[in-house]
């Protein structure tokens, strides 16, 4: 790769899109421009907007007692809440609505009957007629006497307390609601102010409900404060900035040059299609960087000058929590913005390389938006902690990160800081190789513009299929998988029995699992057999296999323990462990339990991920790339992060047997070997290990329930195990092996 | 300078399966020579031009340009060449100069020398009042002017001209002409692809009459028009794409009775 060409094309196009009116309004003067004027916008409407009255309409309002008054000349009584009491506007007889009179006193004709009334009102509420309304059924007077008294302060009753006063409200409305936190908060003030009156009434000094007085602190600091308010706001703005600027350089670098014809000219050059690549890339990268850092810049100076006036405006006592973002948030995001603008740079043009015109370039821009959007969001959500899990999550655990760093939380958040610029810039990684991909792709640079027919198509995919799984395939069939998996976990039901459970996870596993891959295979490939890697192996293969699943447990076992220290299940999990041990109590023996937790999973899994998923992704170069991702989405099927983890290394050495054997056999063998030590294990207590000389020299417990591998024995094993990987990684490099994997398919000569 | 053998270039269409643009052409061309590929619209022609290129690459078969494979020597493929297409091709927000300095860079031209064969192509295409002005602002003609300078700029032995006068003007069309007939002068191998017969007959040394991805005649006009028996060039390329045509027809009649034969008969 000639760095000198990478930097004459980057040089060119940086020129080309700075000529372009389009690109500079979209890049350098609309950011300039919007936030000020968004900032005068609302300060112009500011001075217009008044809050509107709510309207409240009382029925019974004569039941009311005399003191404490309610009402003070046709509005509420401002003492019990002065700001509420002016936003209420009171209709009813003072406002001399005789349409309301008229319906009230036909529906009170017949005394203690409220039912009729609080019927009309329902109606008048949904005809929009007011906001709120209240209804007082009957006379409200202090009590008096002990049993009254008794009721006042401690709220209890012998019998149920009948209403006194009646509030309907329309949660469904916008107005209808804020006119109900209003009215709430007299009205509680005004009960509270009742109260009162009742002691004095009954000669009990009213400090005798007085009840514990506490006051609350606040250890934040300004700075803090500020910080925690920006740290939300300015990864979302950066992020989103990011993405944005890079759609249209992408789309007129790629789909616009195709449209203009140029793009034949620069590739018959000599510049390598790699180093074309690159060169678009920085440039859009530059551009996504520019508009992200200009949007940000104008947004902050608007920011600032606008808060600084409306805190002016609202006095020392009363200053807003957001300030000047502390300067070290702008160095973090200024740093985090190079990682995020090459990956959103490289995504939009690769996406846009599929495009033929600028207009189509639209079209493939926008899903990739719809797909940014969330990962952009998550982090936003107030329970969303950069964690483990989270920190896998691109885009999102970058954010997260860049929130503890804005508000200075180093010691939480850099512990996970590894995690995410792995993930981060491997995902920029993989798509700047996707990028130069598109661009050595006849298929994406050449395509004519075909009419897409659903028949055609299916009759193509009949026409094109080939003797193992495509990558799409392979990847089509993942996804299938998690998606299946997804929505079946919405639609069943919890089980009563082990019956129900077996049956329940059995046709899970068949229908989310095995008919997707199998019908893939019979449908989208010639030879469906090979395709599922249904091929026999040697008897040592497959010993060396249940060997291996063996030796290893205690390493996975292990594994698991540790991951659930530093990954702690939450209270759902543990829940639905509770749940699942109790079903299994009812299991009628050892041998049900195995053959759900154990087979079924061994034949249905390795049939799809080891047979079908992975024999489409060996359509990549190498043998552990394909490994790696069918791995993962083997993880990902599992759903629970601890799982995902320890079922990923698991399918790693699964997918390594069954590339070393060209068989799921051994994989099949392996992962029942695997899940049915994992059931033994949990199933085994004091009687049975002490029963067994062998057993009582493995295993040892701490609580006599939970049984885990004594150390030296385990670290024993472990060696074993791996000495038994790494036969099966030797297994291709001798070439009496080579056919010997073949054993079971007879050789035609 | 330029060998063909047996190129083939199959697509994959989602409407008819696999498609043939290219079905195993051979033909070879030299120095100090036009080669004419002549056909109608589908023939093929742009696709082997983009082969020679290296801007596709064959589903089958070679082509050496200059002492160098296609498929394995791409890069010093396309130092031998310079490619004008029909549309001009150039970048609307740069200035002539600036075009052609842009790609002198990236064949490595060092600026000195650049800028003293940019002055001289410059005067000889009178393009000096035009140096300056944005390519957006010009006409067709001047586009292509431009074109032609920057295919010419590192002097490259071969070049490929992609029906490069159409939608000229005859006065500009004319100017390319002579261009063209200037460098094959100069002993350039010249790769030149149309379906205006007048131009053909005027310039091609040697002319190949392509259908549908196959080459239905090849040798020098004079050759073709004596076995042919047709001097008028137009007429000859009229009377052998009909006859492809109708060849072509009777042969998928033949295979649609064929098929109908081998069916069971219905009672």
């Amino acid at each position: 790769m000639n760095w000198s060409t990478i930097k004459l094309i980057f040089r060119r196009e940086l020129r080309d899109q700075l000529r372009d009116r389009r690109t500079l309004f979209t890049v350098a003067i609309m950011p300039m421009l919007l936030y000020p004027l968004m900032g005068m916008a609302m300060m112009q409407v500011a001075q217009f907007m008044r809050e509107s009255p709510s309207r409240v309409w009382i029925v019974g309002e004569e039941k009311l007692p005399a003191s404490p008054p309610l009402i003070v000349g046709g509005k509420f009584n401002p003492t019990f809440g002065s700001a509420e009491s002016k936003l209420i506007e009171l209709i009813g007889s003072e406002a001399g609505n005789g349409h309301f009179e008229a319906l009230i006193q036909s529906a009170t004709s017949s005394p203690g009957d409220s039912s009729s009334v609080e019927e009309i009102l329902r109606q008048e509420m949904q005809k929009r007629k007011m906001d709120l309304a209240i209804f007082i059924p009957n006379k409200i007077q202090i009590p008096e006497g002990p049993d009254a008294l008794e009721e006042t302060v401690t709220g209890s009753s012998i019998s149920p307390p009948a209403t006194q006063v009646f509030v309907l409200a329309d949660s469904a409305i916008d107005k209808s609601r804020i006119a109900s936190e209003r009215v709430n908060q007299i009205l509680n003030q005004w009960s509270k102010e009742f109260s009162k009156e009742t002691l004095v009434a009954n000669d009990i000094s009213a400090s005798m409900i007085r009840g514990i007085v506490f006051t609350t602190g606040d250890v934040a600091n300004k700075t803090g404060k500020q910080a925690a308010a920006w740290s939300k706001i300015l990864p979302f703005i950066i992020m989103i900035w990011a993405l944005t600027g890079a759609f249209y350089p992408a789309i007129d670098l790629c789909a616009g040059e195709k449209e203009r014809g140029t793009f034949e000219t620069l590739l018959s050059s000599p510049a390598a299609r790699s180093e074309i690549a690159l060169g678009k890339l920085l440039t859009v990268m530059t551009f996504s960087m520019a508009t992200s850092f200009l949007n940000l810049l104008s947004m902050g100076v608007t920011g600032i000058f606008v808060l600084t006036k409306l805190g002016n405006g609202m006095g020392a006592g009363n200053a807003l929590p957001i300030g000047i973002p502390p300067l070290t948030s702008i160095g973090w995001l200024l740093l985090a913005l190079i990682p995020i603008s090459a990956l959103f740079s490289a995504v939009a043009l690769a996406a846009a390389a599929f495009a033929r015109s600028s207009k189509e370039g639209q079209y493939y821009l926008v899903p990739l938006l719809m797909i940014s959007m969330p990962l952009m969001m998550i982090p936003m959500l107030p329970t969303a902690e950069l964690d483990f899990g989270t920190s896998l999550i691109p885009v999102s655990g970058l954010m997260l990160l860049l929130r503890g760093l804005i508000e200075a939380n180093y010691s939480d958040c850099l512990k996970f800081a590894a995690p995410v610029c792995a993930i981060n810039l491997g995902c920029c990684w993989l798509a700047v190789r996707w990028v130069i991909h598109q661009f050595n792709s006849e298929t994406v640079l050449f395509q004519a513009s075909e009419r897409f027919g659903i028949g055609a198509w299916l009759k193509h995919i009949m026409r094109e299929r080939r003797s193992l799984p495509s990558l799409g395939s392979a990847i089509l069939c993942g996804v299938v998988i998690l998606v299946a998996k997804f929505f079946v976990g919405f639609a069943v039901t919890a089980p009563q029995n082990f019956s129900q459970f077996a049956f329940q996870t059995v046709i899970i596993l068949v229908a989310t699992i095995f008919i997707p891959s199998v019908m893939m295979a019979l449908f989208l490939t010639r030879n469906p057999r090979k395709s599922l890697r249904l091929n026999g192996c040697k008897i040592t293969m497959a010993a060396a296999a249940v060997l291996c699943a063996i030796f290893l447990n205690p390493a996975f076992t292990w594994l698991t323990g540790f991951i659930m220290h530093i990954y702690p299940p939450n209270g759902d999990i543990l829940m639905l462990q509770e749940a699942v041990s109790k079903i299994l109590g009812s299991a009628p023996g050892l041998w049900a339990i195995l053959l759900v937790f154990a087979l079924a999973p061994a034949v249905f899994e390795e049939i799809a991920f080891r047979g079908f998923i992975l024999s489409g992704f060996q359509s990549l170069k190498g043998k552990w790339q394909p490994i790696l991702l069918t791995s993962l989405m083997f993880g990902l099927a599992h759903g629970i992060i601890q799982q995902t983890i320890i079922t990923f290394v698991v399918g790693m050495i699964l997918g390594l047997i069954a590339v070393q054997t060209k068989s799921i056999l051994p994989c099949i063998l392996f992962h029942l070997t695997h899940n049915s030590l994992a059931v033994l294990l949990s199933q085994a207590n004091r009687t049975v290990v002490e029963q067994s000389p062998v057993l009582r020299q493995y295993l040892y417990s701490t609580d006599g329930q939970n049984y885990q591998y004594a150390t030296f024995p385990a670290i024993l094993m472990s060696v074993v195990g791996v000495m038994l990987i790494v036969w099966f990684l030797q297994l291709d490099m001798k070439p009496s092996n080579r056919s010997a994997a073949y054993g079971s398919v007879p050789k035609l000569s | 300078m330029i060998h063909v053998r047996k190129l083939t270039k199959t697509y994959n269409d989602i409407q008819s399966g696999q498609f043939k643009a290219l079905a195993g052409i051979s033909f070879d061309a030299m120095p100090g020579q036009i080669y004419g590929l002549l056909g109608p619209n589908g023939a093929g022609k742009t696709t082997a031009l983009r082969i020679l290129s290296t801007v596709l690459k064959p589903t089958h078969g070679s082509a050496v340009v200059n002492g160098f494979n296609v498929n394995e020597q791409p890069e010093q493929v396309r130092r031998q060449i310079g490619f004008v297409s029909c549309n001009t091709a150039i970048y609307d927000r740069m200035t002539s100069w600036e075009l052609v300095q842009y790609f002198g860079q990236l064949y490595g031209m060092p600026l000195d020398r650049l800028h003293t064969k940019m002055n001289a192509l410059f005067d000889r295409f009178q393009m000096n009042e035009i140096r300056d002005v944005l390519c957006s602002k010009m006409s067709t003609g001047m586009k292509q002017k431009v074109s032609i300078v920057r295919a010419m700029i590192h002097n490259p032995p071969v070049l490929i001209f992609d029906e490069a006068t159409s939608g000229l003007d005859i006065l500009v069309a004319r100017e390319v002409l002579k261009t063209v007939e200037q460098l094959r002068d100069q002993g350039k191998c010249i790769v030149f692809s149309s379906h205006i017969m007048s131009e053909v007959k005027r310039l091609c040394d040697r002319v190949a009459i392509m259908n549908r991805g196959v080459i239905l005649a090849e040798g020098t006009p004079a050759h073709l028009a004596e076995k042919h028996q047709e001097n008028d060039m137009e007429e000859l390329f009229y009377q052998l794409i009909s006859r492809s045509e109708a060849q072509l027809q009777a042969e998928k009649s033949a295979a649609v009775v064929t098929h109908n034969l081998t069916l069971p008969l219905a009672n």
